[in-house]
């Protein structure tokens, strides 16, 4: 019988900084380390530690889960650059989980996972029956819509919204455990897997020049 | 102690990602086994400069293809690499943190040590790679986000005799691009309308040239050609190609001026202390040949030799990053996987800071 694959997911999204290492279903360590800034100086130490916990090393990692977001920019973008220059190296895919995706992971469908967008927004996603694509919205706009028997909404904001739809709560944390991640990105080890790309759902904030170029005249 | 040593340097912190791979001697001479740049000017087009969040993203999707191309094209794997080498700032610092997260990955994964470089030491120490030229020397950086003058004195040893006190030449020459309706980037646009024009139609400032030492201001300057440009709006209603051509030349020809006198007051400050040696430049606006021809004057003037690396190693590239964690790794050791990237980094910590004195310091 072949080894258990030995997996690291690890999610620096928000405020904080998460790792998890399975073996095969079995947890062997997991870590969340709550933190507003300095993802980008302690993931790599924490994910060592977390290998070690493991009483593992790199070499002996099968595959990566990076969590894609969607959530604070430069946060994604720190998993995602570390997951792709670690796959590089060895030789070993990395596999993008969404937050969102990570969130519902484990509760019973059909749930609406919300994560915190700032600027009174959120981004939310479907999943289970009538399953749809990851958005940014706000409150009023799903309060506003239709969904499916048996709702249960998990994330930012959850118990309010959950009240409006007659739904069920399940937890106000929009923090995906790094268990979770993990447990996703192992389902999905030996399909084949793009490179992970941010899941941003805002565009970039960028402002097309205000003034008009003057007429050239000939 | 001093053996060949293989690097690859990523490097991402303004609008070129970019990987390459260097073997050399510290202290002695580079190879470039490869050195891949992909930019993003297409990307940055329409809004008339670098959007941070835009180049950010791209960095983010594209420096492991950048490593996998460099290592291809130098016909190596990362176990034939003894380090790696990534710029730590200053920049943008979405585009440096991405580019630092991917080479800690890269190196944690492959067991191999890494040096975070300072993206400026990487053009300051690109004349010896290209050329083997012998501390010290004197250094002029001017590109879009940068201006200094620097004595180079060893791989981790700059000591800056000036700079700009605000914008970046690079950045003067894409704002006039943009508000005269040219393309992005705007430096080639500018030189290239400025070859029809007459210098001087228009008697644009020549700033700071009043004070004696080797600073520099381009804000004013790009104010002025507003001024003039809106003076011809209002009477005409628009520019004629002509107009335009004048503008940007008499623009181009008060940089190349202010650059030029500024440069003959660094050589001096630099004999002072080491006698003459080389001028070696750095950066996009090396590239510029009204200015470049005013540089290699000035400097013969003072008698230095000039050196300007070839353009594609002038602008941002991985290799100046190898080379630069080549030189310096034997001096300062690697870094650990704790290294983070810094959006403000002056080379010059001793100097008084120029720009972003706030409380965060010095910006470059």
């Amino acid at each position: 019988m072949p080894p258990e694959p030995l997996l690291l997911a690890f999610d620096t999204s928000a405020a904080h900084c998460a790792a998890a290492l399975l073996c095969g279903e079995r947890l062997l360590a997991a870590r969340t380390e709550p933190m507003a800034r300095g993802q980008a100086e302690r993931l790599l130490p924490l994910l060592e530690e977390v290998l070690a916990e493991g009483g593992a090393g790199w070499p002996d990692l099968a595959g990566l889960g990076v969590c894609i977001g969607p959530g604070n920019f430069t946060g994604v973008r720190i998993s995602v650059a570390t997951a792709r220059g670690l796959s590089l190296s060895l030789g070993r895919p990395a596999i993008g989980v969404s937050r969102l995706e990570a969130l519902a992971f484990g509760l019973p469908g059909p749930v609406l996972a919300l994560v915190d967008a700032r600027q009174e927004r959120l981004y939310a996603q479907l999943f289970g029956a009538g399953e749809s694509a990851p958005r940014m919205t706000d409150a009023d706009t799903l309060a506003a819509e239709a969904w499916p028997e048996g709702l249960t909404v998990t994330g930012a904001g959850a118990a309010a919204l959950a009240a409006r739809l007659g739904a069920r709560a399940a937890g106000e944390s929009d923090a995906p455990a790094p268990e979770a991640l993990a447990r996703l990105a192992l389902a999905r080890l030996g399909q084949p897997a793009p490179r992970p790309a941010p899941l941003y759902l805002r565009p970039a904030d960028a402002a097309l020049p205000s003034e008009k170029p003057p007429a050239i005249l000939p | 102690m001093d053996r060949t040593l293989t690097l690859l340097g990523l490097e991402s912190s303004c609008d070129d990602t970019a990987a390459a791979v260097v073997r050399g001697r510290p202290g002695g001479a580079g190879e470039i086994l490869s050195s891949v740049v992909s930019g993003q000017a297409e990307l940055h087009a329409d809004f008339g400069g670098v959007v941070p969040e835009i180049a950010a993203r791209a960095h983010a999707e594209r420096l492991d293809l950048c490593v996998e191309r460099a290592l291809e094209e130098a016909g190596l794997s990362l176990a034939d690499v003894d380090a790696i080498a990534v710029t730590a700032g200053p920049g943008l610092i979405g585009g440096v943190v991405s580019g630092v997260m991917c080479a800690k990955g890269l190196a944690a994964g492959a067991g191999l040590p890494l040096i975070g470089v300072n993206h400026l030491s990487g053009h300051a120490l690109t004349p010896r790679l290209t050329d083997g030229l012998a501390y010290p020397y004197l250094m002029l950086l001017v590109s879009g986000g940068h201006c200094q003058f620097l004595a180079v004195e060893g791989p981790d040893s700059f000591r800056r005799l000036g700079g700009t006190i605000d914008d970046a030449p690079g950045e003067a020459f894409d704002k006039v691009a943009k508000m005269l309706a040219l393309g992005y980037p705007g430096g080639p646009a500018v030189e290239r309308e400025a070859a029809a024009g007459d210098a001087a139609r228009f008697a644009f400032p020549r700033p700071l040239l009043d004070r004696p030492d080797c600073d520099f201001s381009f804000s004013g300057l790009k104010t002025a050609v507003r001024r003039a440009r809106d003076r011809i709006v209002a009477e005409k209603g628009g520019l004629t190609v002509q107009d335009r051509a004048d503008l940007c030349a008499g623009f181009q020809q008060a940089v190349a001026e202010v650059v030029a006198e500024k440069t003959r007051r660094a050589c001096r400050l630099f004999a002072q202390a080491h006698g003459p040696r080389t001028l070696a430049v750095a950066g996009g606006v090396a590239a510029n040949a009204v200015l470049r021809a005013a540089l290699t004057g000035a400097a013969e003037g003072e008698g230095f030799g000039f050196l300007a690396p070839p353009l594609r190693l002038c602008t941002d590239n991985g290799a100046m990053i190898a080379w630069a964690g080549l030189e310096q790794l034997g001096l300062r050791g690697p870094d650990d996987m704790a290294l983070g990237a810094r959006p403000r980094w002056p080379l010059d910590a001793a100097a008084a800071a120029m720009l972003g004195s706030g409380r965060k310091g010095a910006k470059a």
